[in-house]
């Protein structure tokens, strides 16, 4: 166990190259950074205020129902105050949380063609800006700020206004360098999120997925949870499947073929290896990463599929499972310990709950002769999962203790459910018309958001991390 | 995957509830190189090579396995082909089927007159149901013709298994033909090593 690959640079470039071809002259650009550790880029502070007075305490709660309500915002470019003349680092900005913000479903996105105040003769904070050219528009919120570039650093520092209340609500400044402002508007898009609802938002965090692209075979791919920085992680014609990051979007697990056997493989995202996880127990059959860096692995011998706690090195810690059914899908709860899973053991598959030590499981589905693919929500309290009706399946959610499941998804085929970090979204692979895409919803209602990329391939399979740096 | 957008603009009205949708913007993807690199380089950029694990070269690979195959594009309506004849299963079940019982016979007889070799087993599901659950279900049916073939005298040594779950169908039409052809037993032959 333990054979490690390193990356070459010339395939990141291919890889980069490959995929996003339509950009391809500022990826290749992109693609000589060197790495930066995580925790220095970008600094993130909260702003000091420029007026003097003090931030509005507190989120504005405000009753969302059945996402019919939607805050009108407007998001205006930064100001430069120096180094952005083109304009390129506000529009990566404002680019940025502009589609975060409208992936929310929260908001509802004002025209910037009907902006009044200009950006750049006015000024970013309360006392320089004229709240009613805003109010005239329909905005209720409203984003300023300002950027400065010098070389390879950028400052920006974005701010959120309550227009009726003439108020800031939130500052947040930034520093790092060029590449790093896509960050910078996913995490302020974060806070604004906390500023308007009293809960973070989702989007500094990622997604890992199967697509076909476009060719025949399953590779496994990463992206920000927006689409942004599409990435190719595996590439190899076989099949790659069932990719599982963790919190921090550290590692990845995935299932491959590409010894021509099934095992899983564990990828350092940062370092750029991975390790093959073999603990002996088996022909791996898929498996999730646990809070702890641990893994619950499936393997089957004899033609059996039991579940095992095994550590990032491929060591077995001890068997969850031992029974001659099937037991696959597990799905560890924020606390470490919890685990849901498939089991067929009563003749049919259902979703069973236990602890990843081991010991007794108590079944929670009794609607429906197949059900699988569950997926704890980040508090722990409730379980995506599919059902199967008909010959399509749809996403519900049950209580953890079980009770009565609640359909989420009507139209389509849906499958394998996540959640994500804040626990009001989930996504998923949905079938229809021949092809398959990741879509989003809201956990709550299960209103459809919408793909959340398009293009040649089928995608599948999604899995979403934590927030960054958790 | 390229990401070509198609509803370039950001909202275009999705066939779901009514719900406007964002597909993805171009800008999106141009901003890629602009916005985010130094994150992909410190988590995610970066190309696993192909050439890991082992095995790699094709060593050990039979000469009717349905994954060799299906790389070369080849593996098809007609089955996998080699000396040895698949056998079908039920929905959602790995039980033997008493029609099959003379084709493992004729399967097992082969593989007496032809001591050199080894056979893979290879489960295979239909499309319908979760990929994990069918990988598992596909070793179950593996597990039940390599147990059928020792029962009539073929040595375990002989015999390994593997299932590839859904994910190498013989064809994709949404038909219950389609999906019974699919549900099956492969048996690659191989020179025994």
């Amino acid at each position: 166990m333990g054979l490690r690959t390193t990356i070459t640079a010339k395939k990141k470039l291919t890889a980069v190259t490959k995929w996003l071809g339509a950009a391809m002259i500022v990826v290749l650009g992109a693609a000589s950074v060197k790495p930066v550790a995580r925790a220095q880029t970008p600094n993130e502070s909260a702003a000091p205020d420029a007026s003097g007075a003090p931030a509005a305490s507190g989120p504005i709660r405000m009753p969302i129902t059945g996402g019919q309500a939607e805050f009108p915002i407007a998001v205006s470019a930064l100001k430069n105050l120096g180094g952005d003349d083109g304009g390129q680092t506000s529009n990566a900005f404002d680019t940025v949380l502009t589609r975060d913000l409208k992936l929310s479903s929260y908001f509802h996105l004002i025209d910037p063609a009907s902006f009044i105040e200009n950006a750049q003769s006015s000024g970013f904070d309360v006392g320089q800006i004229n709240f009613n050219d805003w109010k005239s528009i329909g905005a209720e919120f409203l984003v300023k700020g300002a950027v400065t570039r010098n070389g390879g650093s950028v400052e920006v520092e974005a701010l959120l206004f309550d227009v009726a209340g003439q108020r800031r609500l939130m500052g947040k400044k930034f520093n790092g360098s060029p590449h790093d402002v896509g960050e910078m508007a996913r995490r302020f898009a974060d806070a604004v999120m906390l500023a308007v609802t009293g809960t973070p938002g989702p989007f500094d965090s990622k997604i890992a997925f199967v697509s076909t692209g476009g060719g025949r075979f399953k590779e496994i791919y990463t992206a920000w949870m927006d689409g942004g920085s599409l990435f190719k992680v595996t590439d190899n014609p076989t099949i790659n499947l069932f990719p599982s990051l963790d919190r921090g979007a550290r590692h990845l697990l995935y299932l491959s073929y590409k010894s021509m056997t099934p095992e899983l493989y564990l990828v350092d995202l940062g370092q750029q290896t991975e390790t093959r996880i073999d603990p002996g127990l088996g022909q791996a059959v898929g498996g999730t990463l646990t809070p702890g860096g641990n893994i619950v692995a499936a393997y089957q011998r004899n033609g059996n599929t039991n579940l095992y706690l095994v550590d990032s090195t491929g060591g077995e810690l001890n068997a969850i499972t031992n029974n001659q059914a099937i037991n696959v899908s597990p799905s560890v709860c924020a606390d470490g310990t919890k685990l849901a899973f498939t089991s067929d053991r009563s003749g049919t598959p259902q979703i069973y709950v236990g602890t990843v030590n081991g010991g007794s499981a108590q079944r929670i589905t009794y609607n429906g002769s197949y059900n699988t693919a569950p997926a704890f929500s980040p508090d722990c309290k409730k379980i995506a999962y599919e059902s199967r009706e008909g010959g399509i399946f749809q996403i519900y959610v049950i209580d953890a203790g079980g009770g009565d499941p609640r359909e989420l998804t009507q139209s389509g085929s849906n499958e394998s459910p996540a959640w994500s970090p804040d626990g009001r979204y989930i996504i998923y692979g949905s079938r229809s018309g021949g092809g398959s895409r990741i879509y989003l919803m809201r956990a709550e209602d299960g209103n459809v958001i919408g793909p959340l990329m398009e293009g040649e391939g089928n995608d599948s399979d999604p899995s979403w991390s934590g927030w960054m740096g958790e | 995957m390229i990401r070509i957008p198609r509803g370039r603009g950001g909202w275009v009205s999705n066939m779901g509830q009514g719900v406007r949708t964002a597909a993805l913007v171009l800008a999106i993807i141009a901003f890629v190189g602009t916005g985010c690199s130094s994150k992909k380089n410190t988590s995610g950029e970066g190309q696993l090579s192909s050439a890991t694990g082992p095995g790699m070269n094709g060593q050990n690979m039979p000469p009717s396995g349905s994954l060799p195959q299906y790389q070369k594009g080849e593996l098809g309506a007609n089955g996998s082909g080699g000396p040895l004849t698949d056998i079908h299963f039920g929905y959602n079940d790995y039980a033997i089927q008493p029609q099959d019982n003379a084709i493992l016979r004729a399967n097992a007889d082969w593989l007496t007159q032809n001591p050199a070799t080894h056979v893979q087993v290879e489960g295979h599901c239909d499309d319908r149901g979760s990929e994990e659950y069918n990988i598992a279900l596909g070793a179950k049916r593996a597990q039940a013709a390599k147990d059928y073939l020792t029962t009539l005298g073929i040595s375990s040594d002989r015999i390994s298994t593997i299932s590839y779950g859904k994910e190498l169908p013989l064809c994709t039409d949404e038909t219950e033909d389609c999906w019974a052809q699919n549900r099956r037993d492969h048996f690659a032959v191989s020179q025994a090593q």
